[in-house]
């Protein structure tokens, strides 16, 4: 594992209903990292879960209301970038970091200097 | 906490069948007040009663009695009460919250009984890494989803386990989003696959998985782990790979 670039790990929480400028809060965050040129991010939405305020959020067939966490990896220099950015969009909620080593796989053809 | 001298009592009135996210309004009052470590609460289910509805709620008109009015009763400090009405209020969307001043004259507790010892788990902790492996819903290895293929192989090289996640939206190293169309049609969601293991059976799957990827992205980092096992399942657990502190 001696190829393994050290990198940080950013994980957002909140919930489904957060909304940044009427879109989900989570569309908005994945594009403006793409804005930015972050590496690269991936949403994922919870079964159920709780928070600060105690209320369970679950599903249901009118509301949705599910906890989503949004992980994020890149270099320490460009998630302190984003770091600003992201905490003036999200209104609540969490920001966890921490210190991981990555390993970048590309094998096909349309190779680009990443 | 709770102790003698004076407090609040909030008193919050419902309907039994007062929704809340579809489960019942009274419901989520009660675990919400669990959750915020309230001392003690009540739900009484009344005789008969009417509302701001002008509506007379009684066994005999509701026939189904699926509509009477509901009580909701709490005691506590008035700080603690300060805390949680903001919550309150908010999931309160038809009914009436009032607060009085009381005075708590006794609170006993009599020495819960042990009850029968409940089987104890084993817990184990120690140092162990975490894998994350992101890859595409799409990506397939001689016909098989990749992370189907992925699985196999570490169950084959006896890795403790490894968990699947789909992602309902991202982007990364083959440079497009990926994103559900309404059509489900060339559905390709993120992937992550998450593995814990000892730091040298992790780097042996680590260039396992290395192999299989044709693109994307192994994200390892350091964890503590705490192993809760159960009795019944100690003798197949016994043989785990895990490190026990």
């Amino acid at each position: 594992m001696q190829n393994y670039q050290p990198a940080k790990l950013l994980r957002l929480h909140f919930t489904e209903r957060d909304r940044h400028h009427g879109k989900p809060l989570y569309e908005a965050i994945v594009n403006k990292c793409q804005e930015l040129k972050i590496a690269g991010a991936t949403v994922f939405r919870g079964l159920e879960g709780y928070g600060d305020t105690a209320e369970i959020h679950r599903s249901h067939v009118l509301t949705h209301d599910l906890p989503i966490v949004v992980q994020i990896v890149d270099s320490e220099e460009s998630v302190l970038r984003l770091l600003p950015i992201l905490e003036e969009m999200m209104d609540k909620g969490l920001i966890a970091m921490s210190d991981v080593k990555i390993l970048r796989i590309q094998k096909t053809a349309k190779v680009q200097n990443v | 906490m709770l102790s003698k001298g004076t407090a609040k009592k909030v008193t919050i009135y419902l309907n039994e069948d007062t929704q809340h996210h579809l489960g019942s309004l009274y419901e989520a009052i009660l675990t919400f007040l669990l959750h915020k470590g309230v001392s003690g609460a009540t739900v009484t289910k009344a005789l008969a009663g009417f509302g701001a509805h002008r509506i007379m709620h009684t066994p005999k008109i509701e026939v189904l009695a699926e509509h009477l009015p509901i009580k909701v009763e709490f005691i506590e400090t008035a700080e603690k009460v300060d805390e949680l009405l903001p919550t309150l209020y908010d999931m309160v969307t038809d009914g009436l919250i009032e607060v009085h001043d009381t005075t708590v004259v006794k609170i006993a507790m009599k020495e819960k009984r042990r009850a029968e010892p409940k089987q104890q788990h084993e817990r184990k902790a120690g140092k162990a890494k975490l894998m994350r492996i992101f890859m595409g819903e799409a990506d397939r290895l001689d016909g098989e989803p990749l992370y189907d293929a992925v699985v196999k192989r570490l169950r084959m090289m006896d890795i403790a386990g490894a968990t699947v996640y789909r992602g309902i939206l991202g982007y990364g190293i083959k440079g497009h989003t990926h994103k559900q169309n309404l059509l489900h049609t060339g559905r390709d969601l993120p992937v992550m696959i998450a593995v814990v293991e000892t730091e040298d059976k992790l780097s042996q799957a680590a260039e396992a998985v290395e192999e299989m990827l044709q693109d994307g992205l192994i994200v390892v980092s350091d964890v503590d782990i705490v192993r809760l096992i159960h009795p019944h399942s100690l003798l197949e657990a016994t043989d785990a790979k895990l490190p026990a502190s």
